[in-house]
């Protein structure tokens, strides 16, 4: 869907981004990371044609991005902002119209959106008189109402309560279900693991870390492993084999929790649990991969 | 080019919404047209009754005051008796007139409470005072009768500018005003609505919108359809006000005909002069509405046909220069910064030619106003300024294009400016 190529970008002495290649796919969730300050939100501007790069090209749909490409693409960017006086309905269908939808059916679209985000009694009034929560929401209407072929979240859920962040997560799987390519900036780890197929870490003006989020977690994983059991008596601990490290135990409800490492060749799970089933009664077990969150720290250098 | 209609569409429709707009359309027809009428009534208010006690120490004064429709003079005493008598509230003010060794007195006093005395008062008593002088005095000393004294000193030579090619009379005195008027009402305009423009741009930068607007529509079409919005908000503005003042005054006048009907003005006017001296200064007052025929021949002769055309697109192409001028340095501002700082430095050039006014009107066609009418910062108003007087063809034609040609160049660079301040500090990078 969009393809970045060798892109750098300076302003004065600072280099903002450093020789950036990205591949988005049609239809995938794509998650842009990186510290703050790690050229983020001036990759994202490139692509809506704001900033022009120094060097390098964006390929949109396969043909170099264009200035007609604005109205395939939805921004919402992380620095919100709305014609504070303008009525509510008014400001959304202008955006679209700007966007090149016609106003009737602009109207139609909005209808629902409005009914959807909870915001129909208020589409007469001026955007200054909602609140920030509802100010949000009609940042995200106006981000899809054109129905976008790609759409840009920058920071989507921040400002917004986890039942609104839970809607809102909704109803991105929801565009991407319906064709939608989605390229997500976020700092929220826990929703880039739920919502993204693919993630690119950048870093200091560089991609660090690039590819499906599976394929990631699965390269960093430290063949840690949970295991859940119960013992005739409490107290009763089953001796582990000397590969396996025990990071920590915790009980709940006669169910003791052990979180092993494993180290050394040729030693896996199969054999672990060979060894401890005469022991105990085995609960559950499984392998612990690394958070997202983990990750980035372990990635991101400060 | 739908895009930029859009936002055309916008800026015309939220700024015709807005109170303050109606609220300035309708102060400013109502505002000229008090100006219009308010020294009318002013003159014609009926006075109040007052009572003046004179306490002539000299004796050359006493019993020669003659009363008016609403002040009659009373001689006292004493200062003593007087001042009982003012403070009784049994007259209005108390004119003293102390001895003096010289035979002509040379000072008189007038006592009043605090902003009690009417301003027609005191102009009576001084021109009673002067008339007295004249009469009970001078002539007697020198011997001269007082229809020689009026022929004397009421010689008042009208100097009159005629064309040498014409012989007609060129008012001068008619062009300057009307010069200056033209001048201003173009300063003004395009200060009021390229500062709107300037607004305009600081408000979308501040409030953030720029950045989804970016994602939308070039800058140049963003920047263009808010210039040409504003343009149509403008020339809508203008229309209202030259409707309302019309109606406005149309009213007044239709309301107050006795008042505003010049043959009565006329009528009093020649009433007044029999009155002698002491009636000059309501003849001046009045000489201003009654020579206003002499001020509607000579708008007559005024070539309304360049003059209007040219006012519009003096109007129209220094409000586009200076409206991307406006829109680049908004966009490089922070909303939160002293941008009252940068509106003096940008609009001098504007301001200049006012400045410079009176030299401009002794030599209309001279080389500092040749030049400041073809430069194009300066143009719009000095080319007012000269028009009334009359402006060579070949010279207004340069001008405009010069201007017509600066405005796309500025346009240019304001774009160029505009395209990277709007996001300047709006967020991290």
């Amino acid at each position: 869907m969009i393809r970045i190529e060798h892109i750098s970008k300076s302003f004065n002495s600072h280099v903002a981004l450093d020789d950036v290649s990205l591949h988005v796919k049609r239809g995938h969730i794509f998650g842009l990371l990186g510290p703050n300050g790690a050229g983020k939100t001036t990759l994202l501007r490139i692509v809506n044609r704001i900033l022009t790069p120094d060097s390098g090209s964006v390929l949109f749909a396969g043909h170099p991005l264009c200035a007609d490409d604005a109205e395939h693409i939805g921004y919402l960017p992380e620095e919100r902002g709305l014609y504070k006086k303008m009525k509510v309905a008014e400001q959304a269908l202008y955006l679209a119209q700007l966007k090149g939808v016609p106003r009737r059916e602009a109207e139609a679209r909005l209808h629902t959106w409005l009914d959807r985000f909870e915001l129909s009694a208020w589409a007469n009034r001026r955007v200054g008189e909602l609140s920030k929560g509802m100010q949000q929401k009609l940042q995200f209407i106006v981000t899809v109402l054109h129905r976008p072929e790609l759409l840009i979240f920058d920071e989507p859920f921040s400002g917004f309560d986890p039942v609104n962040a839970a809607l809102l997560k909704e109803c991105i799987l929801q565009l991407r279900d319906e064709g939608a390519t989605v390229i997500l900036s976020t700092h929220n780890m826990s929703s880039v693991e739920e919502l993204c197929n693919e993630i690119a870490l950048l870093d200091t003006s560089h991609v660090v870390l690039a590819g499906e989020v599976d394929q990631i977690r699965q390269a960093h994983r430290t063949n840690r492993y949970k295991v859940v059991y119960r013992t005739e008596t409490a107290d009763k601990a089953p001796q582990l084999p000397d590969y396996a490290k025990t990071l920590s135990v915790a009980s709940h409800c006669g169910n003791t929790e052990m979180l092993l490492e494993l180290s050394g060749d040729g030693q896996d799970a199969n054999d672990l649990i060979a060894k401890l089933m005469p022991q105990c009664r085995i609960v559950a077990f499984n392998e612990v991969l690394p958070t997202m969150n983990d990750i980035f720290i372990e990635r991101v250098k400060y | 080019m739908k895009k930029i209609l859009l936002v055309i569409r916008r800026e015309y429709t939220t700024r015709l919404r807005k109170t303050s707009f109606w609220v300035l359309t309708l102060l400013i027809p109502l505002l000229l047209a008090a100006c219009y009428a308010l020294p009318v009534y002013l003159a014609s208010r009926p006075a109040k009754s007052s009572v003046v006690l004179v306490v002539d120490e000299t004796s050359l004064f006493q019993s020669s005051f003659s009363n008016r429709k609403n002040i009659s003079y009373r001689d006292a005493g004493s200062m003593d008796y007087a001042r009982r008598q003012l403070d009784n509230e049994a007259c209005g003010a108390i004119l003293h007139i102390p001895a003096r060794e010289t035979t002509i007195p040379t000072d008189a006093f007038l006592y009043s409470r605090a902003g009690a005395l009417e301003p027609a008062v005191r102009s009576d008593i001084d021109a009673q005072l002067q008339r007295i002088l004249v009469n009970n005095i001078l002539l007697d000393v020198h011997n001269i009768s007082q229809e020689d004294y009026h022929a004397i000193t009421h010689t008042n030579i009208a100097l009159h500018t005629r064309d040498i090619e014409t012989g007609r009379d060129n008012h001068r005195q008619l062009k300057t005003v009307m010069a200056l008027i033209l001048g201003l009402v173009i300063f003004l305009a395009i200060f009021l609505w390229g500062s709107q423009v300037m607004n305009g741009v600081m408000e979308e930068k501040g409030n953030r919108i720029v950045e989804v607007l970016a994602s939308s529509l070039r800058p140049f079409q963003l920047m263009a359809g808010k210039v040409t919005g504003i343009a149509l908000v403008s020339l809508t503005q203008l229309i209202l006000w030259i409707i309302l003042t019309g109606a406005a005054i149309g009213a007044i006048r239709s309301a107050n005909s006795d008042l505003f009907e010049l043959a009565t003005r006329q009528e009093q006017m020649q009433s007044l002069a029999t009155k002698g001296p002491e009636a000059v200064a309501q003849m001046k007052a009045l000489q201003e509405t009654a020579s206003l025929p002499e001020a509607v021949k000579g708008l007559a002769k005024i070539n309304f046909g360049t003059i209007v055309p040219l006012f519009a697109l003096c109007f129209l192409l220094g409000y586009l220069l200076y409206a991307n001028i406006f829109a680049a340095v908004g966009s490089v501002l922070d909303r939160e910064g002293n941008y009252s700082q940068f509106i003096l430095p940008l609009t001098f050039p504007l301001l200049l030619p006012l400045l410079l006014f009176p030299l401009i009107q002794a030599s209309p066609g001279g080389p500092l106003a040749v030049w400041l009418s073809m430069i194009p910062f300066t143009s719009p108003v000095a080319m007012m300024l000269r028009l009334p007087f009359g402006v060579p063809t070949w010279q207004a034609v340069l001008s405009m294009a010069i201007l017509a040609v600066s405005v796309p160049v500025a346009a240019r660079l304001a774009a160029t400016v505009y395209r990277k301040g709007i996001l300047r500090g709006s967020a991290k990078f």
